[in-house]
């Protein structure tokens, strides 16, 4: 029998699926990604619990009307983009001074004794909860316990016996109304946003001589925990509380 | 007299496209990690507004920890006054019908306990931790987000992002 050459595959078209597949690719995918801001939802509370009031000075209250106008603290706001200034002196106003004359939320000092104390008490009230058996009491103490050891750990990256903190109460609430434009609303959030990372860039290239924004990406990419505990350092000197108030009809 | 041969026009050499597959499958392969499969189109219309300081979603959509859903302007103007200040929830492609049939009868609600279900087993956050997404249009009333939080409010979905379109950089 004569040898026969196997006949060459013609390749000539392969360069069109390829194309064909590359458009497909092209037209359905996207490379914008979703930006957003994370908020969380009060949990419900099903017995009204009796609060202590909150001081006037712990809230920096931020509305906006139908007619979307704004109102900081009593004070009409033609510029939106003059918001997160005040939020920034809303922060840093009692951060070196503390007097109670200004109207802005006051620091306190938390010690690594405390810390300890506190965390000893809540030993010794979980084992006592244990044994009787209350499930909802027993959650709420090691909750507590767990950010008193968060604090703890806190103090120590800082590197001192003590860290200055925000009055607990200190928040800033978005007031706005039923047909207020969605825009504005994101605006205030954007604005509280810029504030925040302004404190916390601050103090983070002060203290570990990087940049916030990076290693806020770095930390969403791969969570390392020395960055985790850095984050949570800079969390806990500059917390973000924000309430948002449910409109009323 | 010529002393030149005349050149043979038309049988020069062919260009080799035998590598030409190969640039084709290297771009398409870029394009098939660089990007991310686009969301259905929404049956409403929605245009975010602007913003900074955002987090990126990225990471949560990967790990299908994230739902969206959209409020905006019906894509056929004339079914807008339908809803309840012209503005309407599509959830999955599928926009709530009735104008406060979609207040009353908790559809956020059941759509998120719904696709809570539906999640692989793989995925063990919990429902509080599942971020729901507002893809909201800019000029829609702040009055029916609170609408829709206060429905995931009663069913403990906690954690909600706002979306805008980010302007800035780091």
């Amino acid at each position: 029998m004569a040898k026969r050459d196997i006949p060459e595959i013609n390749a000539g078209s392969m360069a069109d699926i390829a194309f064909l597949l590359l458009i497909f690719f092209l037209v359905t995918t996207t490379m914008d990604k979703d930006q957003a801001y994370i908020r969380n939802i009060p949990k419900k509370i099903d017995i009204p619990l009796d609060q202590a009031k909150v001081q006037e000075r712990d809230i920096l209250s931020i509305r906006a009307n139908n007619q979307n106008q704004l109102m900081v603290r009593g004070q009409i706001f033609s510029d939106p983009s003059k918001i997160s200034e005040f939020v920034l002196k809303f922060y840093r106003t009692n951060e070196k001074i503390n007097t109670i004359e200004n109207n802005f939320p006051m620091y306190s000092t938390t010690t690594l004794a405390l810390c300890d104390q506190s965390m000893s008490n809540l030993d010794s009230q979980i084992e006592e909860a244990e044994t009787v058996g209350n499930q909802k009491l027993t959650e709420f103490f090691l909750a507590s316990y767990e950010e008193w050891n968060k604090k703890k750990n806190a103090i120590k990256l800082y590197g001192k016996s003590e860290i200055r903190e925000l009055s607990v109460q200190a928040h800033v609430r978005i007031e706005v109304q039923e047909s207020t434009a969605y825009s504005i609303f994101t605006q205030i959030q954007n604005e509280i946003e810029e504030a925040i990372f302004e404190l916390r860039d601050d103090e983070c290239m002060r203290l570990f001589n990087e940049n916030y924004g990076i290693l806020k990406k770095r930390n969403a990419q791969d969570s390392d925990p020395n960055d985790k505990a850095k984050l949570n350092l800079l969390e806990i000197l500059y917390p973000a509380r924000i309430i948002e108030i449910t409109p009323k009809n | 007299m010529s002393k030149f041969k005349k050149e043979d026009r038309g049988s020069g050499p062919g260009i080799n496209t035998a590598s030409l597959p190969d640039i084709v499958f290297m771009l398409l392969f870029f394009f098939m990690v660089a990007t991310t499969s686009k969301e259905n189109d929404p049956t409403v219309q929605v245009e975010s507004p602007e913003g900074t300081r955002t987090t990126d979603l990225t990471p949560f959509k990967q790990r299908s920890e994230i739902d969206f859903l959209y409020l905006g302007t019906p894509r056929n103007p004339n079914r807008a006054k339908a809803f309840k200040m012209g503005y309407a929830l599509s959830l999955d492609n599928v926009v709530q019908s009735t104008s406060d049939g979609l207040y009353a009868t908790n559809a956020v609600g059941r759509w998120k306990l719904d696709k809570f279900s539906q999640k692989p087993s793989r995925m063990n956050a919990p429902l509080e931790a599942v971020i729901t997404c507002f893809k909201v249009d800019r000029s829609a009333p702040t009055g029916l987000v609170f609408d829709i939080r206060k429905q995931l409010q009663d069913i403990e979905a906690l954690t909600i992002a706002y979306a805008v379109r980010d302007k800035g950089n780091i």
